[in-house]
């Protein structure tokens, strides 16, 4: 398979993936929307307030009435009722900041457009209008021109979700990232953050493939691409020819050495991850990864001195410690084992590794004779499965 | 392990005898006579049954001290299935096949003159287990199912009778390995069957979205495997819920015997897939406990569960005390149990070296066999992924695979080359010495196409293959301890994958001429036999009185 097709075929699962994710995200800013409706419900008070004082008594009328009418989320009465405001105060920018909203609550954002431009033709300081318009437009699809009214208002998140729409990776970033700070783990922001940051590597990569095609950078994307795609053989054909070109590169030994790891071929993986931590020798990854590949190859000394050495460089790395007390239990070493592993627990509380570690030190303490002690880590493990199993 | 001089020189002597020849030691042969297909009839549909038969069995059917050949076949599925199912099993196409082996190495086929033509319409075949249940000196035929089990009784005269209804072991369900053992040493063959799950074609699954795949065992209910007393009569009682053996239901696929913890009753242990594995201690009073966590041989070093499929259970550092292999699926390793002693197991996978040659794999029938009589028993599993598509989902996996031959060093497992570079889905193995020559032979069974049949070249280092006899014991002597020269054997014909293995006792004895041979039998007797001499066939008959 050639670069073209890898591409190409990886492009359009990306872009039917994101055909998909972009339907979500509408989904996804009605529903800022509707967070942010009720904000500004509250915030506009005031000025719907002050507008009833400044209009026609006929048309304070019709205004009342759409607000009695939003209170009992009647909203097609409300829609109704602000255009009849509109009609009879057609200078109002207030109104029509009003019908837009309505429109907005009664989920039709399509009908929102037009009397949010019409207010901000009549006051383009209008903030609220702005802010409505912005988000109207995006659930709309209309990103681009959602852009400058949601900045113009420093709404971050859903002008992040405009960026990354619109192609605008980096800025996206930079805005989810600002909005996540004010609401941290906000589930939609993660996402969206998440994607922005996938689509920048790819733009990256694409970049650089379009560029340099014959580099050995290329030739290190095409192989972690053809690595997360699992296809093992063309990704070693990719790594040693990026080895060939520049084989001091850090990380290209490594990524190599996985690659035969993935495929069960450890004494390749050693050999790879042997040549990295001799490049690197400050490299905790490279030595850990070096000392998993001789302990899968029963060269539990050997592997040993590696984790060992991992974890001098990188301390109370969870993978390091359970494989070095692994390595320390089928050395007949029980005291480092339990060493490792109690350190492992120590951060380690309730993940896999965790529940991994448990059942480890069940069987050092069954082997030892000490049964309460086994039984006891029995317990845990089977508690944590129980709650990590799906 | 450090070698002693006398384990080096022990060796530089035996690769002089063997020759320095980098050959297989095996070979692919296809013996004249054979032309059995596996028919698993696969579907769009992806039913489940459709990617796991079938069985194999070694045995001398007619006592003419050649073994004989007995294949399951899948049926024709069709797709959709409607009800009631039929799998057209009175068709020829998907007929069990029985081959009668010649003086000159081909085969005859007789299944329908042995009246093992017509499995029933509504049976897909799965496996197949060998006992001579009624002690009567010929051996009887069990085949497993997805439908009704039957059993067959070996009239003597070259003709089997369908006895499963007097018998009462029709089971049901899903049944998939199946063994004879004496779990109660009354002298009489009892019979375990594995089941998979609680399935039918009406119930299927289609798995893995745009791409259709067979759906993982998680995705429909455990099922109970089931356990048969055999009351002597020629008949059986199910005692599965009264020996505790339903108590603990599973996705049963492999099933093996053997005494672990040395107490003389003869243990079960049962590959399950998905899931964790079950050892059934024999409590000795009719009853088993499943102790397979808390010996340590029901998980993986790290807590993981394993795809078990086939399962070997005999000794592979002649410690004295039978270990378990259990063969899984890929991104897995095949699960090495080594028995501890003091009913403890051990995962071994990384210092036999096992977990290295079986990371990107999927095992099926297994056994641990001395293929180079060495005196220490070698690897062998048949290899093919589950899902016919797998490439489409990871192509770093393969759905066709070559078999795996790897050669023990002191406990150390070495891939070596099986005698084909065949490419193939295979499923149920059986182990014997189909030419009588003191080299252990195998058959695999393939998905969709002919078996494998792998004759074992041969060479310089002596043998001594063992039949038992028994009188107070069951006939066969199954569930027999017997040591040559510090190997250990247990006698059985179950282990593997729907399979069933010679019932002879084969030992690689290197450069000795001459062995030391200690039998214990199920009835407790103990026999010792000194100075042996190599190369034969031998006949060990229990003693009759205490």
């Amino acid at each position: 398979m050639n670069q073209e097709t890898i591409f190409g075929t990886r492009a359009s699962c990306l872009w039917a993936i994101s055909r998909v994710r972009i339907r979500r995200m509408r989904v996804g800013a009605k529903g800022f929307c509707f967070v942010f409706i009720i904000w500004i419900a509250m915030q506009s008070f005031a000025i719907q307030s002050a507008v009833a004082q400044t209009i026609s008594p006929e048309a304070t009328q019709h205004w009342n009435a759409a607000r009695a009418a939003e209170t009992q989320k009647d909203f097609k009465t409300a829609v109704s009722e602000y255009s009849k405001v509109t009609e009879l105060e057609p200078n109002s920018a207030a109104g029509f900041v009003s019908l837009g909203q309505s429109c907005m609550e009664a989920h039709d954002f399509a009908a929102a457009l037009s009397p949010l431009k019409r207010a901000l033709q009549l006051d383009s300081t209008l903030l609220a209008a702005h802010q409505l318009l912005g988000y109207a437009l995006l659930a709309q699809g209309y990103a681009a021109e959602s852009i400058p009214h949601l900045a113009r208002v420093h709404e971050e998140g859903a002008l992040g979700i405009a960026q990354l729409e619109t192609g605008q990776f980096a800025d996206a970033i930079k805005n989810l990232q600002a909005a996540l700070q004010k609401r941290p783990n906000d589930p939609d922001l993660l996402y969206y953050l998440g994607r922005a940051a996938g689509l920048l590597s790819k733009q990256s990569v694409d970049t650089l493939l379009a560029a340099y095609p014959k580099s050995s950078r290329a030739d290190q994307a095409m192989a972690e691409n053809y690595f997360v795609l699992r296809q093992m053989d063309e990704a070693q054909k990719q790594y040693e020819l990026a080895l060939q070109a520049r084989p001091d590169t850090p990380n290209l030994h490594l990524e190599l050495g996985q690659v035969f790891a993935m495929t069960s071929r450890w004494p390749q993986a050693e050999e790879q991850f042997r040549a990295e931590y001799k490049l690197q020798p400050g490299n905790a990854e490279a030595a850990y990864r070096l000392g998993d590949a001789l302990l899968h190859e029963g060269k539990t000394h050997e592997a040993r001195v590696a984790l060992e050495r991992s974890n001098e460089l990188q301390p109370q790395m969870p993978e390091t410690l359970y494989s070095l007390g692994k390595a320390a239990s089928l050395e007949g070493d029980a005291a480092v084992a339990e060493k490792s592993w109690l350190a492992l627990l120590s951060s380690e509380k309730e993940s896999e590794l965790a529940a991994q570690t448990h059942f480890a030190l069940a069987a050092l303490y069954r082997k030892q004779g000490n049964t309460a002690q086994a039984d006891k880590e029995m317990q845990e493990f089977q508690k944590l499965k129980g709650s990590t199993q799906p | 392990m450090t070698k002693t001089l006398l384990q080096v020189a022990r060796g530089l002597a035996l690769v002089a005898l063997l020759g320095a020849s980098t050959s297989s030691l095996l070979e692919t042969a296809s013996p004249r006579g054979i032309d059995f297909i596996l028919q698993n009839s696969p579907t769009p549909q992806k039913y489940l049954i459709e990617t796991m038969p079938g069985g194999v069995a070694l045995l001398d059917y007619n006592n003419d001290g050649l073994l004989d050949i007995f294949f399951v076949n899948g049926g024709r599925i069709s797709h959709p299935m409607t009800t009631p199912e039929n799998f057209d099993r009175h068709n020829p196409k998907y007929w069990n096949r029985l081959y009668r082996q010649n003086r000159d190495g081909s085969f005859t086929d007789v299944t329908e003159q042995a009246g093992l033509a017509n499995a029933g319409d509504g049976n897909y075949g799965m496996g197949v287990a060998v006992g001579d249940y009624d002690n009567d000196g010929f051996p009887d035929l069990y085949v497993t199912s997805y439908g009704k089990n039957v059993l067959y009784h070996n009239n003597g005269n070259g003709t089997f009778t369908d006895v499963t209804a007097k018998a009462g072991v029709a089971a049901g369900g899903w049944s998939v390995s199946a063994g004879f053992f004496d779990y109660d040493n009354d002298g009489k063959l009892d019979l375990f069957v594995t089941r998979y799950m609680e399935w039918d074609t009406q119930h299927s699954k289609d798995c893995g979205g745009n791409f259709h795949t067979y759906c993982p065992p998680g995705e429909f209910p455990r099922t109970t495997n089931i356990l048969y007393h055999n009351r002597g009569d020629g008949t059986f009682e199910d005692v599965s819920e009264t020996s505790g053996i339903a108590a603990k239901k599973g996705h049963g696929l492999g099933v093996a015997f053997a005494d672990y913890d040395g107490d003389g009753l003869t243990d079960i242990y049962v590959a399950n897939d998905g899931m964790q594995q079950y050892l059934l201690h024999n409590n000795g009073n009719g009853t088993f406990k499943e102790v397979g966590l808390e010996a340590g041989a029901a998980l993986n070093s790290d807590g993981g569960p394993l795809s078990g499929m086939g399962v070997v259970f005999q000794d592979y550092d002649n410690d004295g005390r039978p270990d378990i292999i259990v063969t899984t699926l890929p991104r897995q390793t095949y699960g090495v149990f080594h028995n501890d002693g003091h009913g403890a197991f051990s995962d071994r996978g990384l210092q036999t070296g096992i977990s290295m040659l079986s990371g990107v794999t999927a095992g099926w029938g297994v056994g641990l066999e001395d293929f180079d009589n060495d005196g220490q028993k070698d690897l062998f599993v048949a290899q093919g992924h589950v899902l016919d598509n797998v490439e489409k989902i990871d192509p770093s996996l393969h759905y066709l695979e070559p078999s795996l031959l790897a050669l023990n060093h002191d406990g150390r497992f070495e891939s070596v080359d099986p005698g084909t570079r065949a490419m193939v889905a295979a499923r149920g193995t059986a182990f014997g010495d189909l030419n009588n020559d003191g080299w252990i032979d195998a058959v695999t069974t393939v998905l969709g196409s002919h078996p494998q049949v792998f004759m074992n070249r041969g060479g310089g280092a002596h043998w001594l293959t063992i039949a038992l006899r028994g009188t107070r014991s069951n006939r066969d002597g199954l569930g027999a301890r017997v040591q040559v020269n510090g190997q250990t054997r247990f006698a059985t014909t179950a282990g593997s994958y729907e399979s069933a293995n010679d019932k002879r006792l084969h030992f690689g004895l290197g450069t000795t001429k001459t062995a030391r041979v200690e039998v214990t039998w199920p009835s407790g007797s103990h026999q010792v036999l000194n100075d042996v001499p190599a190369d034969q066939f031998l006949e060990v008959r229990e003693p009759e009185h205490p």
